[in-house]
């Protein structure tokens, strides 16, 4: 059984999931669906979640205010939901960023030693 | 600035709960299309085999939506209709569990809030007066009267000479005859001066009060009704005001129309309110005042009522302080001898009417604290029991993501909603104890019949019932966050550790439940020992199987004693002649039901200290009087149809007259001369001797007493008793000889009204209402403890007995006799209740103390109250184990280790 003081493998994945989809928000405001295939596209289908759980995702992000979310046209002229990242949204992924690249240089470094250490 | 999103969307989500719904809908909608779509278009699927392919690639829906839901932030409310319809799954799942828990909780708050609603009538309710805390009832007090009434000469003095009484009024009581078109009734009425009304703030509902010109000796004949006569004999006609009433026979003018519930403050608590009022002058004659700036030795006749409006700032203590210092100069001036030990006080209106039920009702309501708590420790304890059966259900629950915190939230959100049960139930409850209380209230319980349910009362149960929750449920909430899911879930789930905790919980409660009980079962203890006592206590009458009633004979009808003398005479004849009769007379005042006042004597042979009296209390009364109420002759006879009115004057005295002023002496034969008697008519000789009457109280002080004929005492020295009460006793049940009674008078005189017919059993009930209402209730507090109690410690160990039998089994196996299992599990239940008596007595000691006052014949620690009491309970205790326990002792060994 799960230890609830530390995070579970699905919390990883789904701070990972708001930092990707913050980040494919910087460049427009996407619909739910839009945004599930940039994710797929910039990720190469490594990040092989349920199309789902990106919902429950936006509302998170939505309730923090990293994102706003209004109505607009979509491409077949329906009416769909589109969220777009808010200033806060930025610099939470700023920090996220920074935090990953702080924490995957250490791990090159770790990676790196053990190599030449063999 | 998250904080504040969080808010907006969780206000959002509350207040377009429903629009979110579908904008959620929507878009998961719009997602599974569009990526169908794709499908369709980059990979060459079919439409459905497209539509089957985008839904799997999403993910369950629902499951989708719920953690959207999760996210939105609403959680917290939506969770607590969750919780609450859980609960009432789960309550409803278990209706034994859930009618024991809520009945008991509503025992609880139905007695608790029903003693609310007396205690809010009683003590909270402000008197209907204007600003009631600057009213003081006045007093007077000698040597052998604590508490009695104002003379007139006191009355002016005070009013003019104390600075802290801005109006001082004066009143007295009575009875009058109101007729009717033909039909007659006897109301007690109230001789009011002009202040009275001023003083009490008392605004009339129609009219006005009395004028200065009205409160005159022989003025105007005027009244003021009650609302209620109003109401009752007059069809609520305002016209009646301005219109000419009969009142003793003679007409009288109505003035005023008092508000509804006026009561004078001495009504309050008396068998009897005053329902009509007559100006306190025109009743001058009989009440002996002398009007003027002088007082007269002694301070005169003392036999008003007074009351007091206190100076804007003024206090009760400033008054009474101002009044010893009058009263010091008085006796130096020579007014009071210092003998007498006269004393003047004020009283605070509220203190009057409600100080002496005040101490009875706050340990009554204190008792019924008491049986909240043991409810709610009870209920606390079921709930452990069911945390226990529960803990898988729980374990499992917080393996598949429960937080412990949600966890202890339904766990309390079901207490919440059994307590919601328990309160609507106890509620109902309160209602027919409200209603029990306002029709079995003794009359001399001042203003406990008032008690009703209101919103305040109501709230109050809600109060307790929300109390009850948090007591009943934090307890169990908090076990159930403690679940670990490891060790539950393992094969066979049995912990031993962990259910020690709980069971030592559980233990502590009842514990705690049996102190209580004891506590209030001494306390009921301790009120039955008193009320037998008095009970007991030997009134000088026999009781049993006596009727009375008043009635009176109005000098319009019956001029002269004459007329009156022969109308008694016909009267005890024809009741006496009633089948199953075997005594009757009539009596000036009953003993136990109003007190008596004194008359100057002179005793042949005696005389007073310097500047003291030879005060008697006078009882006036018709032959057949002492066989009727049962007294004992002493020595001598009682009076018979010998004692006319033109015989010798003969009289009757108490012991305790012949101990003050006969002692040594022949008290047979001795010559008694009454104030007021004319020289030249002969003295009263003594007759008989009567065992002393508790005629004031069971547990006051008897004082001398004389019994005089009614003929020859309305002869000399000259008063014609007109209000009598006639006493009749019957072989059978009194009750019985009313309708034959009755229908005596009204053969005899139609326009006689009765009243107050009562047997002269409910007449001593009603002297001492106060212990036996005190009694009845810690009485019924006291089971009520008892029983929960019973029902803690029978759980506790039918818990201990279930939990242990497979260490009972074994032990058996190794040769354990039943017997030894037995007493084995009934250990467990015993020693909890032992630990509770100890601590029970304890308090018990501690509490008694507060009340001393109430108590009679008996200590607060009395010993023998508890050493029943630990006895009852002890019985209660090792009953309430054995049931559980002779389980345990038949613990079959195969069906324990194969099962």
């Amino acid at each position: 059984m799960t230890d609830p003081a530390t995070p579970s493998r699905a919390e990883i994945l789904q701070g990972t999931l708001e930092m990707l989809t913050l980040k494919a928000l910087t460049l427009q405001p996407m619909h739910g669906w839009g945004i599930s295939i940039r994710l797929r596209q910039i990720s190469g289908d490594v990040f092989d979640v349920n199309q789902g759980s990106l919902y429950p995702a936006l509302q998170r992000m939505l309730r923090r205010g990293w994102i706003r979310a209004y109505y607009g046209d979509s491409e077949n002229n329906r009416r769909a939901r589109y969220y777009e990242i808010t200033r806060d949204g930025r610099r939470q992924l700023e920090e996220q960023m920074a935090e990953w690249d702080h924490a995957s240089r250490a791990v090159n470094r770790v990676l790196r030693f053990a190599t030449q250490g063999a | 600035m998250a904080w504040y999103h969080g808010i907006t969307t969780a206000f959002n989500a509350l207040a377009r709960r429903g629009r979110e719904e579908r904008q959620m809908d929507d878009e998961m909608q719009f997602h599974l299309e569009m990526e169908a779509r794709r499908l369709v278009k980059e990979n060459g699927l079919s439409e459905e085999d497209a539509r089957y392919a985008a839904q799997r690639a999403f993910g369950g829906v629902e499951r989708h939506k719920d953690s959207v839901r999760d996210e939105r932030g609403t959680s917290f409310v939506e969770d607590l209709g969750q919780d609450a319809r859980f609960a009432v799954r789960t309550l409803r799942r278990r209706p034994g569990f859930t009618a024991v828990a809520a009945l008991t909780l509503a025992l609880g708050i139905g007695a608790s809030t029903t003693l609310f609603g007396v205690v809010k009538a009683v003590l909270l309710t402000p008197l209907p007066y204007d600003r009631p805390e600057g009213i003081a009832v006045l007093w007077s007090s000698w040597k052998g009267f604590d508490q009695t009434w104002l003379s007139y000469d006191e009355y002016e003095g005070w009013k003019a000479d104390i600075p802290a009484f801005t109006n001082v009024g004066i009143y007295s009581d009575g009875a009058v005859n109101l007729t009717e078109n033909g039909e007659s009734e006897r109301l007690r009425a109230g001789y009011i001066d002009r202040d009275i009304l001023p003083i009490l703030g008392v605004k009339l509902s129609l009219g006005r009060g009395f004028t200065a010109a009205e409160d005159i000796p022989n003025g105007p004949r005027v009244v003021i009704l009650s609302r209620d006569v109003w109401a009752r004999r007059y069809g609520a006609d305002p016209s009646v005001v301005g219109k000419s009433i009969q009142v003793n026979g003679q007409a009288a003018q109505v003035v005023g129309v008092m508000p509804a519930g006026f009561r004078l403050p001495l009504d309050f608590g008396a068998n009897g309110p005053t329902l009509i009022w007559l100006p306190l002058g025109a009743d001058a004659e009989s009440n002996g005042a002398i009007p003027g700036p002088q007082f007269q030795k002694g301070g005169g006749s003392h036999g008003f009522y007074g009351l007091a409006r206190l100076r804007a700032g003024a206090t009760v203590a400033q008054a009474n302080k101002q009044l010893a210092d009058r009263v010091a100069q008085l006796k130096k001036e020579g007014v009071y001898p210092e003998e007498q030990q006269f004393r003047a006080f004020a009283v605070g209106v509220e203190d009057q009417v409600t100080g002496r039920l005040k101490p009875v009702l706050l340990v009554v309501f204190a008792a019924v604290g008491f049986v909240l708590l043991i409810a709610c420790a009870n209920v606390a304890g079921l709930l452990l029991v069911r945390g226990e059966q529960r803990r898988r259900e729980m374990a499992l629950r917080v393996a598949l993501g429960a937080g412990g915190q949600r966890l202890s939230r339904q766990m309390l959100t079901e207490t919440v909603v059994l307590a919601g049960l328990g309160g609507a139930l106890g509620v109902a409850f309160a209602a027919i104890g409200v209603w029990l209380v306002r029709h079995n209230a003794p009359a001399a319980l001042p203003r406990v019949a008032d008690a009703h349910l209101d919103p305040w009362v109501l709230g109050f149960a809600l109060g307790t019932a929300a109390l009850a929750a948090l007591i009943a449920g934090l307890l169990p909430a908090l076990q159930a966050t403690s679940v670990a899911p490891q060790t539950e879930l393992r094969d066979g789930g049995r912990t031993a550790t962990a259910g020690h905790a709980r069971l030592r919980w559980r233990q502590t409660l009842v514990a705690a439940e049996v102190a209580l009980a004891v506590v209030l079962v001494v306390g009921a203890g301790l009120m039955i020992r008193s009320v037998v006592n008095l009970f007991a206590i030997d009134a000088g009458i026999r009781t049993d199987g006596v009727l009375t009633m008043r009635l009176s004979t109005p000098a319009a009808w019956y001029p002269d004693s004459v007329r009156v003398t022969a109308f008694h005479d016909e009267l005890r004849r024809q009741v006496a002649a009633l089948p199953g009769v075997k005594a009757v007379g009539l009596v000036r005042i009953l003993p136990l039901a109003t007190e008596m006042g004194d008359w100057g004597l002179q005793v042949e042979g005696y005389t007073p200290p310097p500047n003291q009296g030879t005060p008697g209390d006078w009882q006036i009364v018709t032959p057949g009087y002492f066989e009727a109420m049962g007294l004992r002759l002493v020595q001598g006879r009682f009076f018979d149809d010998r004692d006319v009115m033109t015989a010798p004057p003969a009289m009757i005295v108490n012991r305790r007259f012949v101990e003050l002023y006969l002692q040594g002496r022949q008290a047979l034969g001795a010559h008694v001369r009454i104030g007021g008697q004319d020289a030249k008519d002969p003295p009263y000789t003594i007759v008989g001797i009567v065992d002393n009457v508790k005629h004031n109280g069971l547990t006051r002080e008897v004082k001398a007493q004389f019994y005089a004929p009614q003929p020859q005492f309305a002869t000399s020295p000259g008063n014609t008793s007109r209000n009598m009460t006639l006493v009749v006793r019957g072989s059978g049940k009194p009750e019985q000889l009313i309708n034959p009674v009755r229908g005596v008078i009204k053969g005899l005189d139609p326009r006689l009204p009765i009243s107050d017919v009562r047997t002269m059993n409910e007449v001593v009930q009603q002297a001492i209402a106060a212990p036996r209402f005190a009694m009845q209730l810690l009485g019924l507090f006291g089971v009520l403890a008892l029983v929960l109690s019973a029902i803690g410690i029978f759980g506790i160990v039918s818990q201990v007995v279930a939990s242990r039998t497979q260490e009972f089994g074994i032990r058996a196996a190794l040769g354990a006799t039943p017997r030894n299992l037995l007493m084995l599990s009934l250990g467990s239940g015993v020693r909890q209740a032992g630990a509770g008596l100890v601590v029970g007595v304890a308090v018990a000691l501690a509490l008694t103390r507060t009340m001393t006052t109430m108590l009679q014949g008996v200590t607060p620690t009395d010993p023998l109250t508890f050493g029943a009491v630990v006895g009852v309970t002890a019985v209660v205790a090792i009953g309430a184990s054995l049931i559980p326990a002779r389980r345990a002792a038949k613990t079959d060994l195969a069906k324990v280790m194969t099962g």
